[in-house]
């Protein structure tokens, strides 16, 4: 191929599984996939479908059932395995980032400790460099690890649901993280349930159907094409607007004016608790912000009625003379 | 990795052991004044220098080379299997020694199996007897992918083995019985220069693959999947650690008993005093601290003063278990 400068790391009809001595289980159809230099990639698909297994497969650990796998950069992985030992550092732990190049001996060159306190200081880890595993947060924890999967000077970074059990600032933090490094120039592929934050941040998404098959393509384009309603089989969850549908059980109307996020907020409150916004109603509330203060009117023909905050709103307007 | 405060403490460890190793020449049942010891260091002459070169120094050394075997054999344990209650024993070769060993000493009124009667007989029954549940065990790790599950297999070895040395001991003979149960005691008074070398070159062998481990050791606490990525082949490296240990604690085990507690217990012991995960520091420290406690050990058993002496395994867990448990009152939590 003319264009593999591009290409990071190449599949040809891989076949991922596990080798038992009666059959092999074999998780999908045969694979033959690119990952490009700098791209962000985003490996979505339901829990058990066999994203590890490939992830693990990508960067060598497994072996292939069969099929090729062409690893034009060297790979480093991030998993979601514990660390059992506690008595190690946050240092000692990217630390052994650099063992691929090391001696038995472990003896580290300035080139090394350029390269480990480069990777601290990339995923600002600098404030705990020194402490124990053991006392880290989980988001601290997986930035540990991606610090030292840096560390190893790879340029293609396979992570495995690195957002997992994150709240939801360390979830962008890490996502932020990974756009920049791919930025940078990193190849990265991230498995990940975080459909918002995949949609947000990914350049291409790998889409594992329940037909065993890997679709990829640019985010956009598969929730126009209704791909990812079809594989999530969304409950609720209103892709192309990005809102969990509401039904207006109430089947009151509610002309709302204003604007800003005091207008939003208030437009989410309101059809969370079953009342349509739309746009003519004899019911009108309006919204507005006056140096930091918010107020809520209603209207209705002549009566008007004050409000300083949603919820006092909404106590009035779901009395039954309302 | 920090390298200045654990050096220190490995240097204060040598320097221990080296105390503690004059302390324990120079204890014992016959008291012999200071300048005796050294003149009977360096002049074979004299009751006193024939008590120091035949029974003080070859045990002294035997303390030495055992603890500091078993210790380390521990310590890879740990790390292989990242579980803290591992020990030298796990894999089942304390177990297939005393089988054998119990064979020898129980059923030998049976079978005449004592026909070769020498100091040897007994070590080269535990050495087959370790040797065999080894070959077992080695094959079983070359084959399975899973540290568990040899963790499993080694434990069900011990269990087995035991069992039918209960079955021995139930119709064995009373004195047939004391010679046994001494044996199972521990001892490290038993042996002479010739087996001295043995124990020393196979120890030695033992002792330096061990530093050549020290990066595999460190890959493994990560678990595999980490190990792999980082390039460690894990396959080899798991070979090599059962290797090694099984090596040394087999001939600990032929020469000097089942000696309980000291691999158990030394690298928990270490890594209280030096909180690392680094093999770097741990395995040298692991050695030195391995040797410390059981030269310690045998001076307590000899009970200053008087002339009799306790048996090994009984000084080792009565003196160590209060201070793990103390250490690890106070440290409040253990890891590998």
């Amino acid at each position: 191929m003319f264009d593999s400068i591009d290409i990071a790391l190449q599949t040809s009809n891989l076949q991922v599984g596990f080798k038992t001595r009666l059959q092999n289980r074999v998780l999908f159809e045969p694979i033959s996939i690119n990952l490009t230099s700098g791209e962000l990639v985003c490996f979505m698909g339901s829990n058990g479908i066999g994203k590890t297994t490939l992830l693990k497969t990508l960067a060598g650990i497994q072996a292939p059932i069969s099929g090729t796998i062409k690893r034009h950069q060297s790979v480093a992985i991030v998993l979601t395995d514990k660390i059992s030992a506690g008595l190690m550092t946050v240092r000692d732990l990217v630390t052994y980032g650099r063992y691929p190049y090391l001696n038995w001996w472990l003896t580290l060159h300035d080139r090394d400790r350029q390269v480990i306190d480069d990777a601290i200081r990339q995923v600002h880890l600098e404030p705990i460099a020194d402490k124990l595993l053991n006392q880290l947060s989980d988001g601290q924890l997986q930035m540990t690890m991606i610090a030292k999967a840096l560390a190893q000077d790879a340029n293609i970074l396979l992570l495995d649901e690195p957002t997992a059990h994150l709240d939801l600032n360390n979830r962008v933090e890490i996502m932020n993280l990974l756009r920049k490094l791919a930025q940078a120039g990193k190849t990265i592929l991230v498995a990940t349930h975080e459909l918002d934050l995949a949609l947000q941040t990914a350049d291409k998404i790998w889409l594992a159907t329940p037909e065993q098959t890997i679709v990829t393509g640019i985010p956009e384009d598969l929730v126009l094409n209704g791909t990812f309603d079809r594989v999530f089989q969304l409950k609720g969850f209103d892709l192309k607007t990005g809102k969990i549908q509401h039904t207006p059980y109430r089947n009151i109307g509610i002309q709302l004016t204003g604007n800003g996020p005091e207008f939003l907020w208030t437009k989410n409150a309101l059809e969370r608790n079953g009342f349509e916004v739309v746009t003519d109603a004899t019911l009108k509330v309006n919204v507005s912000s006056i140096e930091g203060s918010v107020t809520f009117q209603i209207e209705t023909n002549n009566r008007h009625e004050q409000f300083f905050s949603i919820e006092e709103l909404l106590l009035k307007l779901s009395m039954p003379s309302a | 990795m920090k390298r200045t405060p654990s050096g220190w403490v490995v240097f204060i460890f040598a320097l221990v052991l080296g105390v503690l190793f004059f302390v324990n020449v120079s204890v014992g049942s016959v008291s012999i004044p200071f300048t005796a010891i050294i003149k009977g260091l360096f002049y074979h002459t004299g009751i006193e220098s024939e008590i120091l070169w035949q029974f003080r120094l070859p045990k002294a050394l035997t303390c030495l080379l055992a603890g500091g075997a078993l210790a380390t054999g521990g310590l890879l344990m740990q790390t292989l299997f990242r579980n803290p209650m591992a020990g030298p024993d796990v894999l089942g070769l304390t177990s297939g020694a005393s089988l054998f060993v119990a064979v020898l000493l129980l059923a030998s009124r049976y079978s005449s199996l004592l026909l070769i009667q020498s100091t040897w007989s007994v070590a080269i029954a535990a050495s087959m007897g370790g040797a065999m549940v080894f070959l077992v065990i080695i094959s079983i790790a070359r084959y399975v992918q899973d540290n568990t599950a040899l963790l499993i297999v080694g434990l069900m070895i011990s269990a087995a083995t035991s069992s039918f040395v209960s079955v021995l001991q139930f119709t064995s003979q009373a004195d047939d019985l004391q010679t046994f149960m001494i044996w199972m005691l521990g001892s490290v008074g038993g042996t002479n220069w010739s087996e001295l070398i043995v124990l020393a070159s196979i120890i030695g062998v033992g002792l330096v693959l061990s530093i050549a481990l020290i990066k595999d050791l460190n890959g493994i606490l990560l678990g595999e999947s980490y190990a792999l990525n980082l390039g460690i082949n894990i396959k080899k490296a798991r070979v090599m650690i059962v290797v090694t240990t099984g090596m040394m604690v087999g001939v600990v085990t032929a020469f000097c008993g089942p000696i309980a507690f000291v691999g158990l217990a030394v690298p928990h012991l270490v890594r209280l005093v030096i909180p690392t995960a680094d093999h770097k520091t741990l395995v040298p420290a692991v050695m030195l601290g391995g040797a410390i406690l059981l030269l310690a050990c045998d001076l307590l058993a000899q009970l200053p003063g008087s002339t009799h002496v306790l048996p090994l395994n009984a000084i080792t867990s009565l003196i160590g278990a209060p201070i793990v448990i103390w250490m690890v009152i106070k440290a409040k939590r253990i890891s590998v």
